[in-house]
């Protein structure tokens, strides 16, 4: 319970600050993203998800599915976020090692350091990042999670928001044995091997649609009174010559 | 279901169109004057949508690499979900369109999404999820071409329970069944109703509706809400 209210002294600092900054600093960002969790490159996950994290100023809640990761074993998930990170999932030439895989610092220039720890319960901070006992198993394959009102920064905020924040499932089985093993160490924890923390499944988040469609070209909006729409289609056209920029513009951004 | 929002958002538009308006007036006056107001898109009768055109390439047929196997599972509090895998086709029996042309949607410069090219093919929204994964999946379809009805011209009649069948590019079909048909006025669209998270796989069909304006489009969008069984 500690951490309430540290946030809460700091809302009531941000508050102070707020006059002298100008109106609009309290909020970060609203939004929603989504992301399409798909496997990592080299690492022979053969599974898929989909993650929706929702934006409104500094808290963030987060939704979660994916299937076809290693039954019964904790899958560590996070939110990445890099100011100097491409803002994607690794790609093959992300392997600096070259062993063939790509574990967490191949992948860190494409998706940065950990900003948001996905665990169950409890702190969702960095510090979580390999709380094993709080993230989920995985039972049957499938991930599911589900978990609002997640404190983040202003500058975390405004990354998910603007498409640069990067969900990543971690915990692969390379060898297949049904369980985390192998010689190779994790890069970011030696006491684990390096199954249980190199990536499974990624997706950038990525700004869902805002407002309307415009799904309509105006064909079947009128009736079938060919006399009066054709005099009324001739009106038209003479105003079709003042005002063929804008309709030339929409027309344009209809069909693109 | 119809709010009545300011219209205020499109005023440069509205401005650079101002020196038309008499003109214009006069114009519109005559074509509505040749309208018969039944025969407006959405709930229309005996209009056969022009969905079923042939199939051609699909752009992302072969991203569907994680799904080799659909089977259906359970996720804790998700009901049934199934793997991604793009749709490549859709069957909507209750307005009879019917599809195997589908094309990918993306975002335009505004954030609003983009629309097909081509009026008969319904398009999916390729960042959100697949029809079947967890959250809202996207398929948007013209309402009508410039020159007649489109492929969601009858959206607007479907009904709670009408089935909508999405085949999947694993082979497997989505079965979705409708909750509810809303009309948004697009200055007042729920975005977050409908592109927001979901805790099941759902879908969205999307189309316009209200009243047509050469220089803005349509007014409002009708958003049919679904989710799979």
């Amino acid at each position: 319970m500690r951490k309430p209210l540290t946030l809460a002294s700091l809302a009531v600092a941000s508050l102070a600050i707020t006059p002298m900054l100008g109106v609009g600093t309290a909020f970060a960002a609203d939004g929603d993203t989504m992301a399409n969790l798909a496997p990592v490159a080299l690492n022979g996950v053969e599974g898929s998800g989909t993650a929706m994290v929702q934006v409104n100023g500094t808290t963030i809640d987060v939704t979660m599915a994916a299937s076809g990761l290693l039954p019964d074993n904790p899958h560590a998930a996070h939110i990445h976020f890099g100011a100097d990170a491409r803002h994607e999932c690794p790609a093959a030439g992300d392997d600096a090692d070259g062993d063939g895989t790509i574990n967490t610092t191949d992948g860190d220039p494409a998706y940065g350091p950990i900003v948001v720890s996905l665990t169950k319960t409890g702190d969702t901070s960095p510090d979580s990042g390999l709380a094993v006992e709080r993230f989920d198993t995985a039972p049957g394959g499938q991930l599911s999670y589900e978990r609002g009102s997640i404190q983040v920064s202003e500058e975390v905020a405004t990354a998910v928001a603007n498409g640069e924040g990067v969900v990543v499932v971690h915990g692969v089985d390379h060898n297949d044995s049904g369980k985390y093993d192998g010689k190779k160490k994790s890069d970011l924890e030696p006491s684990l091997p390096t199954e249980a923390t190199d990536p499974a499944l990624c997706g950038v988040l990525s700004a869902a649609p805002a407002g309307g469609a415009d799904t309509g070209n105006g064909g079947a909006a009128s009736g079938t009174d060919a006399g009066l729409l054709a005099l009324g289609g001739g009106a038209l056209l003479l105003v079709a010559g003042a005002g063929a920029g804008i309709v030339t513009t929409r027309r344009a951004r209809v069909s693109a | 279901m119809d709010a009545h929002p300011e219209h205020g958002g499109r005023r440069g538009v509205f401005i650079a169109a101002a020196a038309t308006a008499v003109l214009a007036t006069f114009g519109i006056a005559l074509v509505v004057l040749g309208l018969n107001p039944s025969d407006g898109p959405g709930p229309a009768t005996a209009v056969d949508a022009a969905g079923s055109s042939s199939p051609s390439a699909v752009p992302f047929a072969g991203a569907d690499k994680a799904s080799k196997e659909p089977i259906r599972a359970k996720g804790p509090g998700f009901g049934s979900l199934l793997p991604g895998s793009p749709p490549v086709g859709l069957a909507i029996p209750s307005i009879d369109v019917r599809s195997t042309n589908i094309v990918g949607l993306g975002l335009q410069d505004d954030g609003s999404i983009e629309v097909p090219r081509d009026a008969s093919a319904p398009g999916w929204f390729t960042p959100g999820p697949s029809p079947g994964q967890l959250g809202p999946s996207v398929i948007a379809g013209h309402v009508d071409s410039s020159t007649g009805p489109a492929v969601f011209y009858r959206l607007g009649e479907l009904r709670p329970g009408d089935r909508v069948d999405v085949t999947r590019a694993d082979g497997s079909v989505a079965t979705f069944s409708i909750d509810r048909v809303r009309t948004y006025e697009k200055d007042d669209f729920p975005t977050r109703a409908v592109y927001g998270a979901t805790t099941r796989a759902e879908l969205r069909l999307i189309t316009c509706s209200g009243d047509y304006d050469d220089d803005t489009g349509y007014d409002s969008n009708t958003v049919a809400f679904a989710h799979l069984v």
